[in-house]
């Protein structure tokens, strides 16, 4: 099933296009990596798939369902040092927990369910440590890694990861890695993610979207079906 | 207590308590989502609505509010067009407010005496509509902070990731915008223009400062604003002083303490770390040396 599509897509900052013939589509069950140099509009594309923007030209589609018909669910984990915010007079315990929020009714009462999953989300990022501990006084991928602990709490249909194992050291990242393995293969999640480490992930990956320069202007979105090849532009 | 036999200062104490409550929670959001001038500019942009009023001959304290809440949806949509410099918006509205309320008391000489109260605040200004108002104020916003807390909660975070979660970001943001004019509004008979922003910006300010979670900033700084209102009425009442001052001043002071204690307590933390680390230094010291010696005979 198709959850996301992206069609001859531009769009740009201040009347300065930065991305360009953008094709993309995201079916659901798959393993997929946005990679490109420093400025190539990976986290814009991302945003346009996930409609936080609205594309100039061409059509940007998220599906409203997941596979079984129920309301698709999307795990956002937006790059760190962009949104972090860091003096949020939050807990760790109650961050994680709002990733919960949007599953069912505002003001329902929280659960032993929801509990559950908050503690197993702790536990899958080695977060459950922290938990009484507030998320201004974390370091850099501690934050990291309780943000993907908050997304894995709302159990998503879709995860939309940008740059998700920045400040993470090795041993974290692989847990990681396993970890986004095991939800779409075994859980049959979609995985979207930017990332720069394409040689640590490549081996679970389904696609690899590059965005590469331009000749003209701007950047331009290509994509291959397996990414121990050369990157060919599509169409 | 004898000031209580008062009517005109019960209805101060019920109106402060309510408002207090109120503006207390507003200002944790209002300070999380880097709104913190906001108060202060509708609180000027209320003050034209006022003057208009006295102008045209209409209910003051209606023209107030309304344009308080007419001047929170403006600023709303212009927040929206300024994205990365959202105070621009925030400038603008203020200096039109200000500007205009220059002009319509300058227009209307006779009833300047009275906008003084409307400036500082006055105990005896609470009149029986404000009462009410105040009173709408307070039930509109504890509905709306308690039904909405956790999309608030989400959007106060990141506006970006609420959205994916399917909060409808525009239309909570729009009445979140909304009461914050009403609050605005309803303060002001009590702290005035001038310091409204006061009883919105410094519990929540000391709140965020030294709360263990979320929901105890919320509850910390309601207990703060609370605390603050009632010492600085009954000073105010003592010691013949405006309300709007002195609550604004009472509420500075409880800053002050609030962050030195947190830093002395800090300090006295880290004091307290290091004489334990250097308890156990000379054994390490010791330990090195013979091992020194063990490698070097």
């Amino acid at each position: 099933m198709r959850l996301a599509t992206l069609q001859d897509v531009m769009f740009g900052y201040d009347d300065v296009p930065c991305l360009e013939d953008a094709n993309v589509e995201i079916n659901s069950g798959e393993f997929i990596a946005v990679t490109g140099p420093n400025g190539a509009a990976k986290s814009t594309l991302l945003k346009l798939t996930l409609g936080l923007l609205q594309p100039w030209r061409g059509k940007a589609e998220l599906s409203s369902h997941n596979k079984d018909g129920n309301k698709l669910a999307i795990g956002y984990v937006p790059q760190q040092i962009a949104s972090f915010n860091g003096g949020f007079p939050s807990n760790v315990q109650e961050f994680v927990l709002s990733g919960r929020y949007g599953a069912g009714s505002w003001w329902r009462r929280m659960g032993r369910k929801d509990l559950e999953a908050v503690e197993r989300a702790l536990l899958h990022t080695d977060t459950l440590n922290l938990r009484n501990r507030k998320i201004g006084e974390l370091s850099g991928g501690q934050k990291q890694r309780i943000c993907l602990a908050r997304a894995l709490a709302m159990s998503p249909d879709l995860y939309v990861l940008d740059e998700p194992t920045t400040g993470m050291d090795q041993e974290s990242r692989e847990r990681f890695y396993d970890l986004m393995r095991n939800e779409v293969r075994a859980m049959g999640k979609t995985v979207v993610m930017v990332t720069h480490n394409l040689t640590e992930v490549e081996r679970d990956l389904d696609r690899v979207v590059t965005l590469v320069r331009k000749e003209e202007s701007g950047w331009k979105c290509c994509t291959t079906t397996s990414c121990s090849g050369h990157f060919v532009p599509a169409g | 207590m004898e000031m209580l036999h008062y009517d005109f200062m019960q209805r101060a104490f019920c109106a402060g308590g309510l408002i207090a409550l109120l503006a207390s929670a507003l200002g944790v959001y209002l300070l999380l989502r880097r709104q913190a001038l906001m108060a202060d500019m509708l609180s000027h942009v209320s003050l034209a609505g006022i003057a208009g009023g006295a102008y045209f001959q209409v209910n003051p304290t209606m023209t107030g509010f309304l344009v308080a809440v007419c001047g929170a949806v403006v600023v709303e949509y212009l927040r929206r067009a300024y994205r990365t410099y959202s105070e621009i918006s925030v400038a603008i509205i203020m200096v039109g407010g200000l500007s205009l309320s220059v002009i319509l008391m300058s227009l209307n000489k006779s009833i300047n005496i009275s906008f003084s109260s409307y400036l500082f605040g006055s105990v005896v200004a609470v009149n029986r509509t404000e009462l009410i108002i105040m009173l709408a104020t307070a039930v509109i916003g504890a509905l709306f902070f308690y039904f909405l807390r956790r999309p608030l909660y989400l959007i106060s975070f990141d506006e970006e990731t609420a959205r994916t979660n399917g909060i409808p970001v525009p239309w909570i943001s729009l009445g979140f915008s909304i009461l914050t004019g009403m609050i605005v509004a309803a303060a002001m008979p009590i702290v005035g223009v001038l310091l409204v922003s006061s009883l919105i910006v410094l519990p929540a300010s000391l709140a965020i400062r030294i709360s263990p979670s979320f929901s105890a900033a919320i509850f910390i700084s309601m207990g703060i604003g609370l605390l603050g209102v009632f010492t600085g009425l009954t000073a105010s009442y003592e010691l013949s002083t405006p309300p709007g001052g002195t609550i604004a001043f009472v509420l500075l002071t409880f800053l002050v303490i609030g962050i030195t204690v947190k830093k002395t307590i800090h300090k006295l933390g880290a004091k307290a770390r290091m004489t334990a680390k250097q308890a156990e230094m000379p054994v390490t010291r010791h330990r090195a040396t013979r091992a020194e010696e063990w490698s070097n005979p």
